[in-house]
Parts: structure tokens; C-alpha cells; sequence
């Protein structure tokens, strides 16, 4: 059993506020050889840096920059060590310091916070939070084997080197605990391959039906195919400054009020039960009908104690009493429908065992109260893993701004891309979006952050 | 003057971009270090756990996968022989495995739950449908083992 202290659970502080002032992207594909990581990763800071009305040139810009954050998930993957240091020379930051930050999934999440953490301490000034993953070297299967050695290689890898199973195996708990329809778990990934179809970004976008997902192959049951997040190459950039700087660089920067991480065993096996850590909108009264025969313990199988801990931290030191009203937009982890269901009860938008109602209920779409994975999330954007964290909060950073049109809506960014904006092309910008939350996460669930954006 | 080098050479699969093949066959040399013994355990049949030693430690349930040190007060720990029945806690049966798997497919993976175990062990159904609550006893591959976790499955009590 795990036994919280108060020590564990210190709410984390800024020293001075944390400003976002710039996000970039390229678009994501499976495969991309037509440009290497380094030019992949000079294109996201320039979209960053040269469209994004800062009142600065690459140079002067390049001038600011006192630290930089690199995040890749797996060396594996670029087979290149130490690719941030080719990076950072190939962005010109050379002599500045830099770290690379590695949370396998969350190491987006984690690169922003190593990030914040520089500005929030006095140590940096203004920071750009580079992200990338090439994942095309290699065939699918092996890139999935490379993906299950961020499992245990002793005690879980060689059983399926496959992440869907593990995923899978909760998933199969989950539903004996909870017993969610299917057509509602196919009713996430509808949304999300719906959803990216409005971005010139997105690697899988697609018009799904319920019954084309339930229909659809299995990977390792209950998950099919379209309930799984792509494998992708493209890279995403953050700026992050302190307020005088963010205020010099920008006339709109948007706050970042909290973010948090939380951790639990790499191996599923591993976690033992502990009482319910409770969120702000939830009391013991709760959870008082929720354990049962078969919901026999928390965290179990079936919720990310991660996941909550980075919540409870995040709201806490942001002051969000309850995340359903007080946040307008949330970008989450979509890496399996069944690991979004889970989180929207870890982060309190429904209590446990009731995450279904959230996209039952229409919550989770642009018309419902917290519009969720407007970017079209991992299933029908992307997932090159050490951009995913990075790219959640640019588009959450463009939807406070009140810039999501300038960003997906221009025909001749879709023309970049070598794509063809649709003729059925709607707007997905929220109007006075003030307050968006970010969930970025590993494993399954073995490091997760919570990021707060608020407009100032 | 040429320049004539030994070994493979990369070939190119694509000009424009220019994509070369890069293959890889470097053998690791892998250390279980102390949980080995887990693994040795098996050619006997035998699944042993380990257990804190420390009489003040809240956690006095045997862990496997074994661990060498308490992970709660940091203490050492004993090996014991762990029951070799168990209880399905969750299953899946994997369809698509990663390239190196090596058992056949489809694979029903499970998550075992063991009396008196803190863990939820993670194998492979041998025969049999897995089902959530199913009763369990473990078989071993002792006869050419691969000294990995695969040596240890399950089948229907």
C-alpha cells in the first residue's frame, strides 16, 4: 500500500509566473523522408517564431534564448544518441545550455515542465521547448517492439512487445469493473479522427461510423485498430518566457498557471491498492457506493494514480475548484479509447467508474462544455511521442489566443503541406476560450503531467 | 585513387530522398543480476518470490516479479517459493504482437493474482479461454528453456 504524507503531496509553486508566447508544428506522417529530424525540427520553431506575431526576428529571437529543452521519447527510434546536441546546433542556440528530457510518452508534458521550471526559478528567461520522433526507420512491428521496451524487459516486454496488450489488459478490467458499451468507446475515436480532419497537421484524419470501429480488426482484445493512436514523424515547438520577456515578445502571451507531474509503477503488476486520493470536486461521500466485488481496490487496473496525483497537484496550485466548469478546452492522452475513459475520471470530470458520461453526455465535443482533442488528439493526429505533450499545448495555445483559423483554417497552409483544405471545412475555434488543460502521459500511466493555460 | 572499404554496404533503397538501409545485428549481453534466481527457479518449477524481511515494514506480502530490495523501507528481502495456482485478474488475447514475440498467436496474455502476493503477475495462457476469475496453475518450459518470462504459463486448474 502506498501511504501518501504531506511531503508527497506539497503543492508545487512558481517562484514568478510562466508565460507561453509561441507554439509550432510541422505536419505528421507516417512516414517522412523527405526531411531529416534537425530540418523537421527548424521548421517547427520557425512556424513558432516568424508566424506567430512576435515582435522579433529569428536573429533577435535566437539573441533572447538563455536555456533551451529537448524532449525525445527513444533513442531507438532516431538511432541517433544525443540528437539534441545536433539540434541545438542546427537552431543556432550554440553556446546556450540545453537538456534533453526523456518520460517515454510524457516526455512532452515533462519538457514543459522542465522548461517552466527554469523560468518559474530565475534561471532562464526564455526557453524554446523543442520536440520531435522519427519513427519511420523501421517497419511497424518493430517500432512496436521499441515502443514495449518502455515496459519492464524482464518481466513484461517478451510477453507481446506490443503496448495495445498492455493497454488491452486494462482495458478488459476496466470493462468487467465498469462495463462501458463498445459504441461508447468507438464514440471517442469518431470524434478524434472527425476532429483532425480540420487540421493540415493531421497524419489519420477520417469520417468513421460507430459501426466501422466496432467492426474493425483487433489488435489484442477488446482494442481494434482505429481505437489505437498513430505512429508518427514530425516535430513541435513551445516558447516559454518569464512575463517581462513574454511581454517584449508578445502581444497576447497566455499564462501557464500550474503543471504538474505524477508517477506509478512501469509495470501494471505492480500497483497496489491505497485509498482514492480525492480531487477538489470530490469528497469521501463520493466514493462511498463505488467499491463493490468487483471493484475490489484503487488504483487497480482501471485508473492512472499518476494521472490523479499530476491533477490534484495542478489543481491545487491553480486554483481550479472543479475542471468540468472551469476549464473550456482539454487536450488529453487519446492513446487507446479506453485510456481517455480512464482519464477523464482520474481528472475529475466525472467521478470513477462514470468516465463514460463524459462523452455520453456530449461533454467532450466542440458544442459540449469541455470541448476535448479539438486537435484531433494521437488517433487522428499524431503521435510522434516526444512532440505529442508539446504539440497538445500549441493548439491550446492557438485556441486562447483566439487563433485556431489563422492556423488551420488558411488554404495555403493545408497547400504546404500538399494537401487540399476540404470543401466541408468547419471552424473549430472556440469563442472566449479562457482556461485549457493539457494531459500528457507515459507508460501505462507511469509518468504523467497536468499542464494549466489561462488567458490573462 | 579509390577507396575501397570492408564490411556491408549501405545500400540505397531511394535516390530522391536519399534513403539508405542501415541493419542492425549487435548481440546485448544482459544481466538479471540478482532477480536470476527467479528465472533459474523455473527450470525447477518452482516460481519464487520474495518477501521484506524487516518486522516493522507494512508490507510483509511476497512481491513478484521478485525485487532484491524493499522498495517501501529499502530493507532486504528473502526469497520464498510462491503458490504456483492462481486467479485471472485481467486478460487480453494479442492478435498483432511486436516483430521479436516469439510465442505463438493468437496469445492470450493474463494478469495473475496469487494468494498471499502483493503483485499481479503478468504471463500467457498455454490452453484454454481466459476468463476474469478463472482458476490457474502455472507449467513450466523446462525443457529448452529461453531463460526469459516466457518459460512460465498458465493453463486451467
Amino acid at each position: 500500500m502506498i501511504e501518501l504524507s504531506a511531503g508527497n503531496l506539497r503543492i508545487p509553486q512558481f517562484s514568478r509566473p510562466v508565460y507561453v508566447v509561441a507554439g509550432g508544428l510541422t505536419d505528421f506522417r507516417k512516414r517522412y523522408p523527405e526531411k531529416n529530424t534537425s530540418q523537421l525540427c527548424m521548421e517547427a520553431i520557425r512556424m513558432a517564431v516568424e508566424e506567430n506575431d512576435l515582435k522579433v526576428s529569428p536573429a533577435e529571437f535566437r539573441q533572447r534564448v538563455n536555456w533551451g529543452v529537448y524532449s525525445q521519447f527513444a533513442d531507438h527510434f532516431g538511432d541517433q544518441l544525443l540528437a539534441a546536441a545536433k539540434i541545438h546546433d542546427y537552431l543556432g542556440f550554440d553556446p546556450v545550455g540545453n537538456i534533453e528530457v526523456k518520460t517515454g510518452g510524457a516526455t512532452g508534458g515533462s519538457s514543459v515542465l522542465a522548461a517552466a521550471q527554469a523560468i518559474a526559478s530565475g534561471y532562464a528567461s526564455c526557453v524554446p521547448v523543442v520536440g520531435w520522433e522519427r519513427m519511420d526507420e523501421v517497419a511497424t512491428r518493430v517500432g512496436n517492439a521499441y515502443i514495449a521496451s518502455a515496459a519492464c524487459k524482464d518481466f513484461e516486454s517478451e510477453l507481446g512487445w506490443m503496448y495495445a496488450a498492455y493497454y488491452a489488459l486494462m482495458a478488459q478490467r476496466y470493462q468487467y469493473e465498469n462495463n462501458v458499451p463498445r459504441e461508447t468507446l468507438a464514440r471517442i475515436a469518431c470524434k478524434n479522427y472527425g476532429y483532425a480532419c480540420y487540421s493540415p497537421y493531421s497524419q489519420n484524419p477520417g469520417k468513421y461510423t460507430i459501426e466501422d470501429v466496432v467492426n474493425n480488426d483487433i489488435v489484442s482484445d477488446p482494442l481494434a485498430f482505429l481505437e489505437c493512436c498513430v505512429m508518427s514523424v514530425g516535430a513541435a515547438v513551445l516558447i516559454l518566457a518569464d512575463e517581462e520577456t513574454a511581454h517584449q515578445l508578445s502581444d497576447n502571451p497566455v499564462r501557464l498557471t500550474a503543471i504538474c507531474g505524477g508517477s506509478h509503477t512501469l509495470r501494471t503488476a505492480d500497483r497496489r491498492g491505497m485509498p482514492i486520493l480525492l480531487l477538489p470536486n470530490e469528497t469521501e461521500e463520493t466514493y462511498k457506493d463505488y467499491f463493490t466485488h468487483k471493484r475490489r481496490e484503487w488504483p487497480g487496473f482501471s485508473s492512472f494514480l499518476a494521472a490523479r496525483m499530476a491533477s490534484y497537484l495542478a489543481y491545487n496550485m491553480a486554483g481550479i475548484n472543479d475542471p468540468l466548469e472551469d476549464f473550456d478546452l482539454l487536450e488529453t492522452h487519446d492513446a487507446f479509447t479506453i485510456s481517455d475513459i480512464q482519464t477523464y475520471e482520474d481528472i475529475g470530470l466525472r467521478p470513477y467508474g462514470r468516465g463514460r458520461e463524459f462523452i455520453e453526455s456530449g461533454d467532450a465535443y466542440y458544442e459540449g462544455r469541455l470541448p476535448t482533442n479539438l486537435s484531433g488528439g494521437l488517433i487522428g493526429t499524431m503521435h510522434a511521442v516526444g512532440a505529442t505533450g508539446i504539440f497538445q499545448i500549441v493548439e491550446l495555445l492557438w485556441q486562447l489566443q483566439g487563433k485556431w483559423d489563422t492556423f488551420h483554417a488558411d488554404p495555403e497552409r493545408w497547400a504546404r503541406y500538399g494537401k487540399k483544405k476540404p470543401d466541408d471545412f468547419r471552424s473549430l475555434q472556440v469563442p472566449n476560450a479562457r482556461r485549457a488543460c493539457a494531459i500528457s502521459h507515459a507508460g501505462t500511466g507511469s509518468h504523467v503531467t497536468c499542464a494549466i493555460l489561462e488567458k490573462e | 585513387m579509390t577507396i575501397e572499404l570492408d564490411g556491408t554496404v549501405a545500400e540505397a533503397v531511394s535516390e530522391d530522398p536519399l534513403v539508405i538501409k542501415n541493419p542492425k545485428t549487435h548481440t546485448h549481453f544482459h544481466t538479471y543480476g540478482g532477480w536470476g534466481r527467479f528465472f533459474l527457479g523455473l527450470r525447477e518449477e518452482k516460481i519464487l518470490a520474495t518477501r521484506c524481511t524487516n518486522p516493522d515494514c507494512a508490507e510483509n506480502r511476497l512481491w513478484l516479479p521478485p525485487r532484491c530490495d524493499c522498495p517501501d523501507c529499502w530493507g532486504p528481502m528473502e526469497w520464498v517459493q510462491a503458490p504456483t495456482v492462481g486467479t485471472i485478474y485481467t486478460h487480453s488475447t494479442v492478435v498483432y504482437p511486436g516483430a521479436p514475440f516469439r510465442a505463438s498467436t493468437p496469445c492470450p496474455l493474463i494478469s495473475v493474482e496469487i494468494e498471499g502476493v502483493c503483485t499481479k503477475m503478468m504471463g500467457y495462457l498455454k490452453e484454454g479461454k481466459p476468463e476474469i476469475g478463472m482458476a490457474i496453475k502455472a507449467v513450466f518450459n523446462t525443457a529448452k528453456p529461453t531463460n526469459t518470462i516466457l518459460d512460465l504459463a498458465w493453463v486451467p486448474a
